[in-house]
């Protein structure tokens, strides 16, 4: 079965084509800038060649419609005509409390996800676009949509819920989501694979750490609690998001700096994080660079401030579950950045977390156990595959309906 | 790396459409100029404006850099979204840089009122030359009446009246007018380009001074009225609208913003238009306009202002008897 997996972003389309059944990526790539002055689309072929495709791309149909063109292409294509591909998968960034796992796409489905644009205003908006799109174009194919929050709809409600009034929560559905949730679950599931372990006995911390960061206790399978929230601003120090600040702070600034919702939303989603606490960059080797190099000490706290928040999260959801097994880092920082991961571990041998300093060292970006041979927690970097199981989800949801 | 032209590669050799509002130009680089470009440009779009001279297009880019980094210090914004924003910023002296543009808008600031008209038709003309017939051309007048402007235009259904809140360029509003030649295609396609940058579009009949400046300038000629009868000093007055009923600015406070130069030249034409008193400015407003004291672009006007447009006191009218 060969299946289009797309993720639709605000002036983005990223593409990969997957032959599951051979284990192979026929074509990827990614369409950019659309709407804009300047877009493009660039495809890499199963070979590795890359071609870049120059020109105006008005909108999300049109981009689909160009990726469609490149697969189908004599030139530079992987498939006879349109009728080669089974199905696709699109990544869907808000699912609500009504999806708890992928589901097949039906009118039912896409009036229910219009319905979630309020919670998700700057992703679920692409995300449909690219439905609509493909409907348009390839009217009759399997369409499944994979949701970023569908991992965490295990979450008990005493950890998903806020303390405030809970009418709050009946009126707007205001409650802890998590994101990240299709990462999460496939770091875990790997982790598992890798360790020949059932993840049905294990507890497990995952930390995806890239410009957006979360952390998720995952108990026995099932997500039991994670860091980010109504929206991904809340838990872990990010890129350009502060992550947990104090709500009293918060509308001190606001009457203090004389700013509305909008640009406080910008503060703290944009101008915040180790930017704000740098003001330098977002971009942790650039940080790195300067508290190694230059000695910044702005630079020297962002770093210890993103490692500390991370330990208390492994804490903390180490004591919700009662313990921990696994510990996986994931995302473009956990996965390359073996500093980062050394100083989250540092100290951490009183629970079990024991990290070889070597093997730690040297592991980037692939999947590997560093932590010592006899420590109790094993600790794991496990690249996230987040297409890979949007592809995996697809073809089940398909299969099971041909 | 290999690249290729995309055209060559879509499912249907049809051609494709362009997309609308893609490219939109200005006419004027004044405040409203600049707005509309600010506001165009932030929502994705490129924009070219039209000057009358390097160095006014200079100061537009120097304005235009000074309000976005207002909005950064003030967290609405980031270093780079401000670039981005810039980037897609063009100014021109040639009409003929407007020819690829779909939809143009006049904002242009007349010296004088009796030659507004007739320059305003100049310039649609102008634009009506270099643009395709399915450019849509705006006014961003206010009090002008769209048919009139449109009038002898080749094809005159194609123009509209759109009016931004220049005092609060953030207010998610817009006024818009069909005109008597109007066409529904036309008008529909300029409630979308309101929707593109975020704004709700507030349909208006054609009549001048749209609902906004009607309800404005009712109040200020009120307020000048209670000031001049001595009920409140003019501070309080703000205060008691602002605070009272909770605006934003006081209705002098709003005129130094607007510019009481604007102010006056909108009352005189709403008087042409509609002959009742009630639209002749105060002759607060008239003494203002005459010392040429228009409010924070000239750093006097009811009240006193530094360079950065922050108020220091009030303006001389409040301690001189009138």
């Amino acid at each position: 079965m060969k299946i289009l997996v797309i993720n639709c972003g605000s002036s983005s389309i990223k593409y990969q084509f997957y032959s599951l059944a051979e284990n192979r990526i026929l074509a990827k790539g990614i369409v950019e800038k659309i709407g804009m002055k300047g877009s493009f689309l660039k495809h890499e072929k199963e070979s590795g060649q890359k071609v870049l495709f120059e020109g105006e791309i008005l909108d999300h149909k049109i981009g689909i419609e160009y990726i469609l063109g490149v697969l189908s292409s004599a030139k530079h294509g992987c498939i006879g005509s349109l009728d080669e591909i089974n199905a696709v998968g699109h990544r869907v960034v808000h699912g609500g409390e009504e999806f708890s796992e992928s589901v097949l796409i039906t009118e039912e489905v896409i009036q229910t996800l219009e319905k979630f644009i309020e919670l998700a205003p700057l992703h679920n908006p692409p995300n449909l676009k690219g439905i609509y799109a493909i409907k348009a174009l390839i009217p009759d194919i399997p369409q499944v949509a994979v949701f970023d929050t569908a991992f965490h709809h295990t979450m008990p409600q005493h950890a998903f819920m806020y303390a405030i009034p809970y009418a709050l929560y009946k009126k707007y559905g205001i409650r802890r989501y998590g994101f990240h949730g299709t990462s999460h679950r496939y770091v875990s599931n790997r982790a598992c694979e890798i360790l020949g372990a059932d993840s049905k006995t294990l507890k497990i911390i995952t930390c995806h750490l890239g410009n957006g960061a979360s952390a998720c206790a995952i108990k026995y399978g099932e997500s039991v609690d994670t860091s980010m929230g109504f929206t991904p601003l809340e838990g872990l120090i990010m890129g350009t998001r502060s992550g947990d600040i104090d709500m009293g702070a918060v509308s001190y600034i606001m009457d203090k700096e004389k700013i509305g919702t909008k640009s406080a939303s910008v503060l703290f989603n944009k101008h915040s994080g180790l930017l704000g606490i740098t003001g330098i960059s977002s971009d942790l080797r650039e940080i790195r660079a300067g508290a190694y190099e230059k000695g910044d000490e702005r630079c020297l706290l962002a770093l210890k401030m993103f490692n500390y928040r991370i330990k208390k999260y492994i804490g903390s959801y180490a004591a919700a579950m009662g313990g921990v097994d696994v510990l996986v880092f994931t995302g473009g920082i956990g996965e390359n950045s073996g500093v980062t991961r050394a100083g989250i571990c540092d100290n951490l041998e009183f629970m079990g977390i024991q990290i070889d300093e070597q093997i730690n060292e040297s592991c980037m970006g692939v999947e590997q156990v560093i932590s010592q041979k006899d420590s109790k927690v094993k600790v794991m970097v496990v690249p996230t595959n987040e297409e890979l199981m949007i592809a995996i989800d697809t073809q089940k949801i398909v299969d099971g309906i041909l | 790396m290999i690249i290729e032209p995309i055209e060559d590669f879509g499912l249907s050799k049809k051609q494709q459409q362009r997309t609308l509002f893609s490219k939109i130009g200005v006419v004027g680089c004044g405040k409203d100029g600049q707005n509309i470009a600010r506001i165009a440009s932030s929502n994705g779009m490129e924009v070219v404006f039209i000057e009358l001279s390097q160095a006014r297009i200079d100061n537009a880019f120097n304005k235009l850099s000074i309000v976005l980094d207002r909005r950064i210090e003030n967290w609405g914004m980031t270093q780079s979204e401000k670039k981005l924003t810039l980037s897609r910023i063009k100014g021109s002296l040639d009409f003929k840089d407007l020819s690829d543009c779909d939809f143009v808008i006049e904002a242009i600031r007349a010296e004088s009122s009796d030659r507004k008209i007739t320059e305003r038709k100049e310039v649609f003309m102008k634009i009506e030359e270099v643009v395709s017939p399915e450019c849509i051309i705006a006014t961003n007048s206010t009090t002008i009446i769209i048919t009139e402007l449109s009038s002898e235009l080749k094809y005159h259904d194609r123009c509209v009246s759109l009016h931004f809140f220049v005092q609060s360029p953030e207010a998610r509003i817009c006024e818009v007018v069909k005109g008597l030649y109007t066409s529904e295609i036309v008008y529909n396609k300029v409630l979308k380009f309101v929707k593109m940058v975020n704004r709700q579009a507030i349909p208006v009949e054609e009549s001048a001074g749209l609902i906004s400046i009607r309800l404005y300038t009712a109040l200020l000629n009120e307020a000048c009225e209670v000031l001049l009868e001595g009920v409140g000093a003019m501070v309080d007055i703000d205060s008691v609208w602002k605070v009272g009923f909770g605006m934003r600015f006081g209705p002098f406070e709003l005129a130094d913003i607007l510019g009481i130069d604007k102010i006056n030249r909108w009352m005189e034409n709403l008087y042409s238009e509609f002959g009742d008193p009630r639209y002749m400015a105060s002759p607060v407003i008239k003494k203002l306009v005459r010392a040429r004291r228009f409010g924070v672009h000239t750093c006097c006007g009811f009240y006193q202002y530094d360079d950065k447009g922050k108020i220091i006191g009030n303006g001389p009218l409040s301690t001189e008897k009138l």
